[in-house]
């Protein structure tokens, strides 16, 4: 592959993976029920919401592993599969989760191993470690860092939550990386038995604010409706979710201006 | 050999004094913030948060009914003063500061922004206990690592040390400062680059106050004397600022605007008088004319920085001498006044022929002012206004009108009027300008919408009948805002915010005679604070700013988190902040916490972050210590960002 194929290949995976992604293009697409709500999952309970905010880990009160794959525009090369698992452990749990993304050429491996601890009746803290390994075509070398992320999750009333994250904030100068630092801020809330809805805010370094608001609705017993709007390529979201005993499917779908459709599902097994 | 004594001589005065915490809340930056958020000059909140610390350590004794004392709560309008002060009278004394939100005029929020400035008890300064002596001192020490200029004639630090006793009726204190790059020691006395000190007297008869040294003066609006905060409207205040007549020590850092010499209060009865009379010294650019070795001055150097041979040149090269005179008389709702000041200067002020901007500047050797004003309360309007005219013959006019139909409405007006060519060295009136050239009127209402909900709106416009600065044309400007303010409880403020601004500045792209543009920001603030628990603070915030005709936005969202650790008596405060700027026209301003008598307002532009982390450790009952450490990371390019990075360091005692 001469040079200019390879720089050509790299623009237009790397320009995908960032115009496509939900905000931060290093944090993985986990989540076909998150994908669903348009990404406002920082303060929502749930099991990939957890890897969204590892603060919500500690609310999982039970053994659980999960599949997610998500089609970007209904080209294979763009998809990421990801895998997690959750252990509770009292008052707080611990999870790891692994995501990958694109195809040999051009791929992006990210491990992370996380904790999350329910501090006081209102406030849940969480961490992850994360490793992250990106290969590139013609790169005879993968650029890899390690990093963590955090945040918190605060229920001033019973029926709302806000959501704080923060990923890599190590400023560059006390450690060279690659990586954006983000910082994620969300409040959700319960309107009623059946209905769920949140905003949130993102910020990377070097990209403009992204607003976020989404809803969930039980409209059946166990089983769900799900929107939203993200301003970041003005992309709507919506999906679905269904509980078959201690199994849950979701299927979420993404919108973009230009690019089409981002479809992806889930299966997450719950082990009582 | 002496400096080195001198400097070890500051800093010994930190540790060897000691004292006891004072209460500083988180409230006052916020109020700070509130206050200066309209005043385009950044100092502007220096002096206020000055102000406010200051007050939080000498507190407001509530109970003492008096409006002299209670108006030095400087941030409540006169309407809220004589409220607080009827509301004594009659129910004889607050007993709980959960009072104050049932007083009227007051809420939930004006209470709590009292609550870190004032007391219950009502003894007076004069007991017993206050006649032992009392010292406070701070040294803070500020380093930019990177910043190490090698044509600096000093050192990078930053130091400034203040110290302040009071025994009884007397008090005293001094300030010394240096500047990033200057010498400690510099100029011909051995002295520090800036060193301020004063003795007050305090009394309760005819002789009100003696001040011998440096000190600061206020009277009626400001348009003559006023070299401490600018009274005035703030866009969305809920009043008017308390403008009482005020002479008191000077203590902040500014090394230009106050007066050296001595000052005296005196009251009989209902009538008051106040003397100054100053010989400083103050920085300046001179020129001398060809053929002629006669200099003049240029024009006045007001940055106080002396880090240069060039910079060292400007210090203190012209001698002022200025003096006056304040009376003011009060009657039942009514108190008038009148004001006369003279400047005189060792060299006559020369403007340049060249430049028509400069056509109505001041110019000679003397000027002096005189002025009138009044301040009348009645039922529920507060009227105001003061007129000054300077030997020129142009004239400066502030008057305003503040109306409180109901205890959730407050209705506010001013209208000022500043010829070209009125100049005041000493005076800071309502508005924009000290320096004449601006008409304007400001009006605005502050609204208690709903239980917890507040609304405040304002306008203001100007027009600049001369040329300014960037402006070779008559201009105008406008600043609009709405502000929408929530408590739902007592833990969770949310605030909003729109703000629009419009000015008029040369166009450099249109050829031949300058072109005029509109040069118009709008933005979009909200933020909330949340208080977990006594011990845990947390605060977010996120900016949207448009800027025409550029084009240009400019982006913030930060994260703050303030907690204080029971088991070990330490506070920490961190901040984390993402932002992503266009360009400089959509740059954003974002307040921080910081050491005491010091600020940080940094104005972020291009994309990064600005993080930092300051820590402060109550070493016992007298002492304390605080470090911050902040970085402000921009993002040059793929993998390439510049860094700059400093450290604060601040000692405090009390004993």
């Amino acid at each position: 592959m001469s040079s200019l194929l390879k720089i050509s290949v790299s623009a237009i995976f790397l320009f995908f993976s960032l115009t496509a992604s939900a905000g931060d293009l290093y944090r993985p697409s986990a989540g076909a029920g998150e994908a669903g709500t348009g990404y406002v999952c920082i303060m929502k309970k749930g099991f990939w919401s957890s890897f969204q905010n590892q603060a919500s880990l500690a609310d999982n009160g039970s053994l659980s592993f999960g599949f997610n794959y998500e089609n970007r525009f209904g080209i294979s090369e763009l998809g990421t599969r990801t895998a997690g698992i959750t252990i509770p452990a009292g008052k707080s749990s611990i999870g790891a989760v692994y995501s990958h993304f694109g195809y040999a050429g051009f791929k992006r491996d990210m491990t992370g191993l996380a904790c999350g601890l329910r501090l006081s009746d209102k406030i849940n803290a969480g961490v992850q470690v994360d490793y992250f390994m990106e290969k590139t075509p013609g790169e005879d070398y993968n650029n890899q860092s390690v990093t963590f992320e955090t945040g918190l999750i605060l229920m001033p009333a019973e029926n709302t939550r806000i959501g704080i994250h923060i990923f890599n904030p190590v400023p560059n100068s006390i450690r060279k990386s690659y990586l954006p630092s983000t910082l994620r801020i969300g409040v959700g809330t319960d309107l009623n038995k059946l209905l769920f809805a949140g905003v949130e805010a993102e910020m990377s370094s070097g990209s403009n604010l992204t607003i976020r608001t989404g809803f969930e609705y039980e409209a059946a017993k166990n089983f769900w409706l799900r929107g939203g709007f993200s301003t970041e390529n003005s992309s709507f979201s919506f999906g679905l979710g269904y509980i078959v005993k201690t199994v849950r499917i979701d299927l979420g779908f993404r919108t973009h201006e230009q690019l089409g459709v981002t479809s992806s599902v889930s299966l997450i097994f719950n082990i009582p | 050999m002496l400096k080195y004594i001198l400097i070890l001589f500051f800093l010994s005065l930190s540790f060897r004094s000691s004292g006891q915490e004072s209460k500083l809340s988180e409230a006052v930056v916020s109020i700070a913030e509130e206050l200066a958020a309209d005043d385009s000059d950044p100092e502007a909140a220096s002096t206020y948060i000055e102000r406010l610390y200051e007050l939080s350590e000498d507190k407001v004794k509530l109970n003492s009914s008096g409006e002299e004392e209670l108006s030095r709560l400087f941030f409540l309008s006169d309407f809220q003063v004589k409220a607080l002060a009827d509301y004594v009278h009659s129910s004889g004394r607050i007993n709980s500061v959960f009072e104050l939100a049932n007083i009227p005029g007051f809420d939930k929020e004006t209470a709590g922004m009292m609550i870190p400035f004032i007391t219950l008890d009502n003894k007076t300064t004069m007991n017993s206990d206050s006649a032992h002596w009392r010292n406070t001192s701070v040294t803070n020490l500020t380093c930019k690592p990177g910043n190490d200029d090698s044509s600096s004639s000093g050192s990078p630090w930053k130091i400034l040390t203040k110290y302040k006793f009071t025994s009884g009726s007397f008090s005293g204190g001094m300030t010394a400062e240096k500047d990033p790059g200057e010498k400690f020691i510099s100029g011909n006395t051995a002295l520090p680059d800036f060193f301020s000190a004063s003795l007050e007297y305090n009394g309760s008869g005819i002789v009100r106050r003696i001040i011998v040294g440096d000190y600061s003066a206020r009277f009626g609006q400001g348009t003559n004397i006023n070299t401490g905060i600018r009274s005035a409207l703030s866009l969305t205040s809920p009043g008017y600022m308390s403008a009482s007549n005020e002479v008191k020590p000077y203590t902040s850092a500014d090394e230009n605007n106050f007066f050296r010499g001595a000052a005296a209060e005196f009251s009989i009865k209902n009538l008051s008088v106040s003397l100054f009379y100053s010989k400083n010294r103050v920085d300046a650019t001179l020129g001398s004319s060809s053929g002629s070795s006669n200099n003049y001055i240029e024009n006045f150097y007001t940055t106080g920085l002396h880090n240069t041979r060039a910079l060292e040149m400007k210090k203190d090269v012209v001698s002022e001498l200025a003096y006056g005179t304040n009376l003011s008389y009060n009657f039942n709702n009514l108190r008038i006044g009148m004001t006369w000041s003279e400047n005189r200067f060792s060299l006559p002020v020369n403007r340049s022929e060249n430049n028509a901007e400069k056509l109505f500047d001041f110019e000679g050797d003397r000027n002096s002012l005189f002025s009138l004003y009044y301040n009348s309360l009645i039922k529920r309007i507060l009227f105001f206004g003061e007129y000054s005219a300077g030997r020129n013959n142009k004239h400066a006019i502030v008057q305003g009108v503040s109306l409180r139909p109901s205890d959730r409405l407050t209705i506010n007006f001013l209208i000022r009027n500043y010829d070209a060519g009125y100049s005041s060295f000493h005076g800071k009136g309502p508005g924009n300008s000290s320096s004449g050239n601006e008409h304007g009127i400001l009006g605005n209402f502050s609204f208690e919408a709903a239980k917890h909900l507040f609304l405040s709106a304002g306008c203001d416009i100007s027009s600049f009948p001369w040329l300014k600065y960037s402006c070779n044309s008559p201009s105008w400007g406008r600043k609009q805002e709405v502000r929408l303010k929530y408590l739902p409880v007592p833990e969770l403020t949310i605030d909003a915010a729109f703000n629009y601004r419009l000015s008029i500045a040369d166009d450099p792209e249109a050829n031949g005679i300058p072109g005029q543009k509109r040069l118009i920001t709008k933005s979009l603030k909200g933020s909330v604070k949340y208080s977990i628990n006594d011990d845990l603070i947390l605060g977010t915030r996120i900016d949207y700013k448009y800027a025409e005709p550029s084009g240009s936005r400019g982006m913030l969202m930060q994260q703050e988190v303030n907690y204080h650790f029971r088991q070990i008596p330490l506070t920490l405060w961190i901040r984390y902040c993402l932002f992503s700027t266009d360009d400089w026209d959509s740059r954003i301003y974002s307040y921080e916490n910081d050491l005491l008598y010091s600020f940080s307002i940094p104005s972020l532009s291009g994309a990064g972050s600005r993080s930092y982390i300051m820590a402060k450790w109550e070493v016992n009952d007298i002492a304390e210590m605080r470090i911050k450490y902040g970085i402000t990371t921009i993002i040059r390019g793929a993998n390439l960002s510049e860094n700059n990075d400093e450290i604060k360091v601040q000692f405090r005692i009390m004993f």
